[in-house]
C-alpha cells in the first residue's frame, strides 16, 4: 500500500515539474525568416528591403551561398552586465550578422568542398550590447549547405541572456544525465536479477528497456557538450530513431508478459510491422518519433485495459500512469513530454516488477514452509502415537514373554530410526535407502502384527533417486489397510520400469483388502504426503494412481523426463 | 463374563487377552478377538456381551463410529488406545475407562475392577447418553436428563422437554457412569440432584423428592438418610 502511495506522489510531482518547465515569458518576438540565393554583403544590413524574398527555399545545390533574414522585435534593453545571445540550430556552415554586424562564424560558407567540414550543429553567439536596444532588429545568416542541400531551415532560434543560454543547457543536461543514471542503475540491477534467475524474461526486457531509455536520454542531450558537424547529425537522429523503435516495441511487449492476452504472437507481428513502416517512412524525424510513441502508447493501453478487464494485479495503476503520460504529452513540447511520458510508463513497469518480486518472495516462503512441513511429517512417522505406542506396547510384551526376541525387535527398531535420521533432511534419496527403510519397517511390523510380510523388488536401478518416505508411506498404507491372506502372509512387490518418456514405479500389495477401503475414494494424509513430495521434486511432471485390484492394491508413480 | 477385544495389532490383542484371562479367572465365560470394524459391529449385533475392550484406531480408521454404537449398548466399554488426547472425548461418550498404550497388567486390572466391583466414575466428563433409534444412534445431552427409571434390563430416561427415551444399559451401569451428578435415590430411580428442589416426608414414612418442574419421585427408605446427609 505504501509503495502505491509513493508512486502516486511521484506521478503528481512529475506532472507539476513538466508543466512548470513548459511555459516561459518572452522578451522578444521573431518574424518568419525569408530566404534568397546569392551573395551580397548589403543583405546583412538592417535597412535592406527583403519584400521579394521567399519564406521557403527548397534546394540550393553544390554548396552555393544563400542568405536568410529574420526580423526580431526586442521589448527590453539588455542589461550592461548581461548581454543577449542567440542560440541557433541550423543546418549548414554560416556567418551570423546582427543589424549588419558580423557576430559569429560557423565554418566557411561557400567553400565547404574546398576547406572541409568545419563548424557545429548548434551554436551560441554573443550580441553586442549597443545592438540590442528596444526595437526592431534583423538577424541575417549567410550560409551554404553542401551536404544536405534540401535541409534549408532554421530549426531553432532562441534569444536569451548569453550566460543563461550557455548555463541553462548544461543545467538541463546535467539533470537529464542524473535521470539517465538512475535508469542505468535500474538496468544493471535488473540485469543482475535476470542473471540470477534466467527463466524470468520479463526482468531482462525491463532491464533492456531501462538501458535503451538511458541511451535515448544520452543521445538526445549529448548536443550540449559534444560538437557535431551538420553532415554527421543524421547519424544521431538515426540512433534516436532505432532506440525509439526498440523502446516502442519492448514496452508493450513487457506489458503483454505481465498481462497476457490471446493471439499475442500475431498482434505483435502486426505491431512490429507498423513500427518498422513508421520508421522507414521519410517524415520529419520528430514526427516519426511522435508516431512511434503514439502507437506504442495506444498498443500498451489496449494491453493494459485488457489486463484491467481480466482483473490482473497492478493493471489499474499502470493504466493510470499511461493516461497521465498522455496528459503530460498534451501540455508540454514533444521532446519534454517524451521523457516525462516514458519515465511514467517505466515507473508503472517498475511497480509491476515490484509486485512480481513480492509474489515470488511469497511463493518462495511458501515453498520453504511446505518443505519444512514435509520434513516434519517424515519425522513424525516415527513418533506419532499410533506407531510409537503400539510398537512400545508390543515391545514390552515381547520382553516380558520372550526377552531374546524382544532384543531383536529393539534392534529392528534401532535400524529404522537410524535410517530415518539419515534421510530426514533430504528431498531425494537413493532408492536403495528407501527399500532398506521399507524392509526394516516390515520387520518391526512382523513383531507387532505377527503376520509374515515379504518384500520383492524387480528391475530396480540403484542409481535412481526418489523423494524420502514415499514408498514407506505406501507400504504403511498396505499394512494398515491389508488383512493377511489365508497363509497369514502379505507380500509387497516393487517394480521399476523406464523408457524415453518416463520412469515408473509400480508398488503392489498382495493382501485381502478391507471391503470399506475399496470404496474409499478419499485422499488420506498418507497419499497427500506422497503427492506433495512428488510436487516438491518434480513440479507437475509426475502421475500417481492408487487403486484396489483383485489381489490387493496397486500404486503406480510415473515421473516424466 | 463375556468379553470382546477389538484390536488390529495381533501382539497387543494377545497381551490383553492373556491379562484378562489371568485377572478374571473363572469369572470369564467367553473372550473373542476381532480385528476389523465391520467384524466387531456384526459381532455386537449377534451376541450378548458384558464388556468391550476397544482400540479406537483400527486399520487407519477412527473407531468413533463403533464407539457410538458400543456406548448405546447394554454393556460397558473400555478404550485401549495410543492416543491419550482421545480420552476426554471417549469419556464424554460414556466409556467406563480409558487405558493408554503402553499399558501393564496393573492398569488392565484397575480397569477390569471397575466392572467387577461396580466402581463409580467420579469425573464429570460424560456429556451424552447414546440412545438407539431406528437405524441410527441419537446422542442425548446429559443436561437434558431429569431422572432415570429402571425398567427391567433397560432404563427410561426422563427429559426436560417431557419426552421419554429408552436406554439399553441397566440402572446399575448408568449409576456407575453418572455418579458425579445423579444419585440412586430408590432401587428403580436415578435422579439428577441439581434438579431436586426439596424432599417431602409424607405420613407412613414415605419420602418423596420433588423436582423443580413439580414432578415427584419416590426415595427409598434405606437411602433417605444418606441422601439427606450428602445433599441437603
Amino acid at each position: 500500500m505504501k509503495l502505491r502511495t509513493l508512486l502516486y506522489f511521484l506521478c503528481i510531482c512529475f506532472t507539476l515539474l513538466t508543466v512548470s518547465c513548459s511555459q516561459k515569458p518572452s522578451f522578444y518576438n521573431k518574424y518568419t525568416s525569408v530566404f534568397k540565393i546569392g551573395d551580397q554583403q548589403e543583405w546583412a544590413t538592417k535597412e535592406f528591403k527583403d519584400q521579394n524574398w521567399k519564406p521557403i527555399l527548397r534546394y540550393v545545390p553544390d554548396g552555393e551561398v544563400f542568405w536568410s533574414r529574420t526580423k526580431i522585435d526586442i521589448f527590453e534593453d539588455s542589461d550592461s552586465l548581461r548581454p543577449y545571445g542567440i542560440y541557433l540550430h541550423v543546418y549548414g556552415e554560416y556567418e551570423v550578422f546582427w543589424d549588419g554586424v558580423l557576430i559569429g562564424e560557423n565554418g566557411n560558407p561557400g567553400q565547404e568542398a574546398i576547406l572541409g567540414k568545419v563548424g557545429k550543429m548548434w551554436t551560441t553567439h554573443n550580441i553586442p550590447i549597443d545592438l540590442t536596444k528596444k526595437g526592431t532588429h534583423v538577424l541575417a545568416i549567410r550560409s551554404s549547405l553542401y551536404y544536405f542541400p534540401d535541409h534549408i531551415r532554421i530549426a531553432t532560434l532562441n534569444i536569451d541572456h548569453y550566460d543563461d543560454l550557455l548555463a541553462n543547457r548544461l543545467i538541463e543536461t546535467s539533470y537529464m544525465h542524473l535521470f539517465a543514471g538512475a535508469f542505468l542503475i535500474a538496468s544493471i540491477y535488473f540485469f543482475f536479477l535476470f542473471l540470477s534467475n534466467k527463466k524470468e524474461y520479463a526482468t531482462l526486457i525491463f532491464s533492456i528497456s531501462c538501458f535503451l531509455f538511458f541511451a535515448l536520454i544520452l543521445t538526445e542531450f549529448i548536443k550540449a557538450y559534444v560538437a557535431i558537424h551538420y553532415s554527421m547529425h543524421v547519424i544521431r537522429l538515426q540512433i534516436i530513431g532505432v532506440l525509439m523503435v526498440s523502446i516502442s516495441f519492448l514496452i508493450p511487449f513487457y506489458f503483454s508478459i505481465q498481462f497476457p492476452f490471446p493471439k499475442r504472437k500475431l498482434l505483435f507481428i502486426i505491431y512490429s510491422g507498423l513500427l518498422v513502416y513508421i520508421f522507414q517512412a521519410r517524415h520529419i524525424i520528430e514526427l516519426t518519433n511522435n508516431d512511434m510513441a503514439l502507437s506504442m502508447w495506444v498498443f500498451s493501453v489496449c494491453i493494459v485495459v485488457f489486463g484491467v478487464y481480466k482483473k490482473r494485479k497492478g493493471a489499474l495503476l499502470v493504466l493510470l500512469t499511461l493516461i497521465l503520460s498522455v496528459l503530460i504529452a498534451a501540455v508540454t513540447p514533444f521532446n519534454k513530454s517524451l521523457f516525462a511520458g516514458f519515465s511514467l510508463i517505466l515507473l508503472g513497469m517498475f511497480y509491476l516488477v515490484s509486485l512480481k518480486i513480492k509474489e515470488e518472495r511469497l511463493a518462495y516462503e511458501n515453498s520453504l514452509v511446505q518443505s519444512t512441513r514435509l520434513r516434519l511429517e517424515l519425522l513424525k512417522k516415527n513418533i506419532q502415537p499410533h506407531f510409537l505406542m503400539n510398537t512400545l506396547t508390543s515391545l514390552i510384551d515381547w520382553i516380558e514373554e520372550s526377552p531374546k526376541k524382544g532384543v531383536l525387535f529393539i534392534e529392528a527398531l534401532a535400524k529404522e530410526f537410524d535410517l530415518f535420521n539419515q534421510i530426514e533432511n533430504q528431498t531425494l534419496i537413493p532408492i536403495s535407502q528407501e527399500i532398506a527403510l521399507c524392509r526394516s519397517h516390515l520387520k518391526i511390523m512382523e513383531y507387532r502384527k505377527e503376520i509374515n510380510y515379504s518384500w520383492q523388488d524387480e528391475g530396480i536401478d540403484l542409481e535412481e533417486k526418489v523423494p524420502p518416505g514415499i514408498l514407506h508411506t505406501l507400504l504403511e498404507n498396505g499394512i494398515t489397510h491389508g488383512l493377511p491372506q489365508e497363509d497369514n502372509s502379505i507380500q509387497f512387490k516393487l517394480i521399476f520400469e523406464s523408457n524415453i518418456d518416463y520412469k515408473c514405479y509400480t508398488f503392489l500389495t498382495f493382501a485381502n483388502v478391507l471391503e470399506e477401503k475399496k470404496n474409499n475414494k478419499g485422499d488420506g494424509t498418507g497419499l497427500k504426503y506422497v503427492k506433495a513430495r512428488l510436487t516438491e521434486s518434480y513440479q507437475d511432471q509426475w502421475d500417481f494412481t492408487s487403486e484396489p485390484t483383485a489381489h490387493g492394491w496397486k500404486n503406480s508413480i510415473k515421473i516424466y523426463f | 463374563m463375556n468379553i470382546l477385544i477389538v484390536e488390529d495389532e495381533s501382539r497387543i490383542a494377545k497381551r490383553i487377552e492373556r491379562m484378562t484371562r489371568d485377572i478374571l479367572g473363572d469369572a470369564l465365560q467367553s473372550l473373542t478377538h476381532i480385528n476389523t470394524l465391520s467384524g466387531a459391529l456384526s459381532f455386537i449385533e449377534n451376541n450378548s456381551l458384558d464388556l468391550m475392550l476397544l482400540d479406537l484406531n483400527l486399520n487407519g480408521d477412527s473407531g468413533f463410529d463403533l464407539l457410538t454404537t458400543a456406548v448405546s449398548e447394554s454393556f460397558h466399554t473400555i478404550i485401549i488406545s495410543a492416543y491419550k488426547d482421545q480420552a476426554i472425548t471417549a469419556f464424554e461418550y460414556g466409556v467406563l475407562d480409558f487405558v493408554p498404550k503402553p499399558f501393564n497388567r496393573d492398569r488392565i486390572e484397575k480397569a477390569l475392577h471397575k466392572i467387577i466391583r461396580k466402581e463409580k466414575i467420579h469425573t464429570n466428563d460424560l456429556k451424552f447418553l447414546a440412545v438407539k433409534k431406528r437405524r441410527r444412534i441419537q446422542l442425548i445431552p446429559i443436561e437434558d436428563v431429569l431422572y432415570i427409571k429402571g425398567a427391567g434390563a433397560y432404563t427410561e430416561l426422563f427429559l426436560i422437554d417431557g419426552k421419554k427415551e429408552l436406554h439399553d444399559k441397566s440402572l446399575e451401569k448408568l449409576e456407575q457412569l453418572l455418579a458425579f451428578s445423579f444419585e440412586r435415590i430408590h432401587k428403580s430411580y436415578l435422579a439428577k440432584m441439581s434438579e431436586v428442589s426439596e424432599i417431602i416426608v409424607e405420613s407412613g414414612s414415605k419420602y418423596i423428592a420433588e423436582l423443580k418442574n413439580g414432578e415427584r419421585i419416590p426415595i427409598g427408605r434405606t437411602k433417605y438418610k444418606d441422601i439427606k446427609a450428602k445433599w441437603f
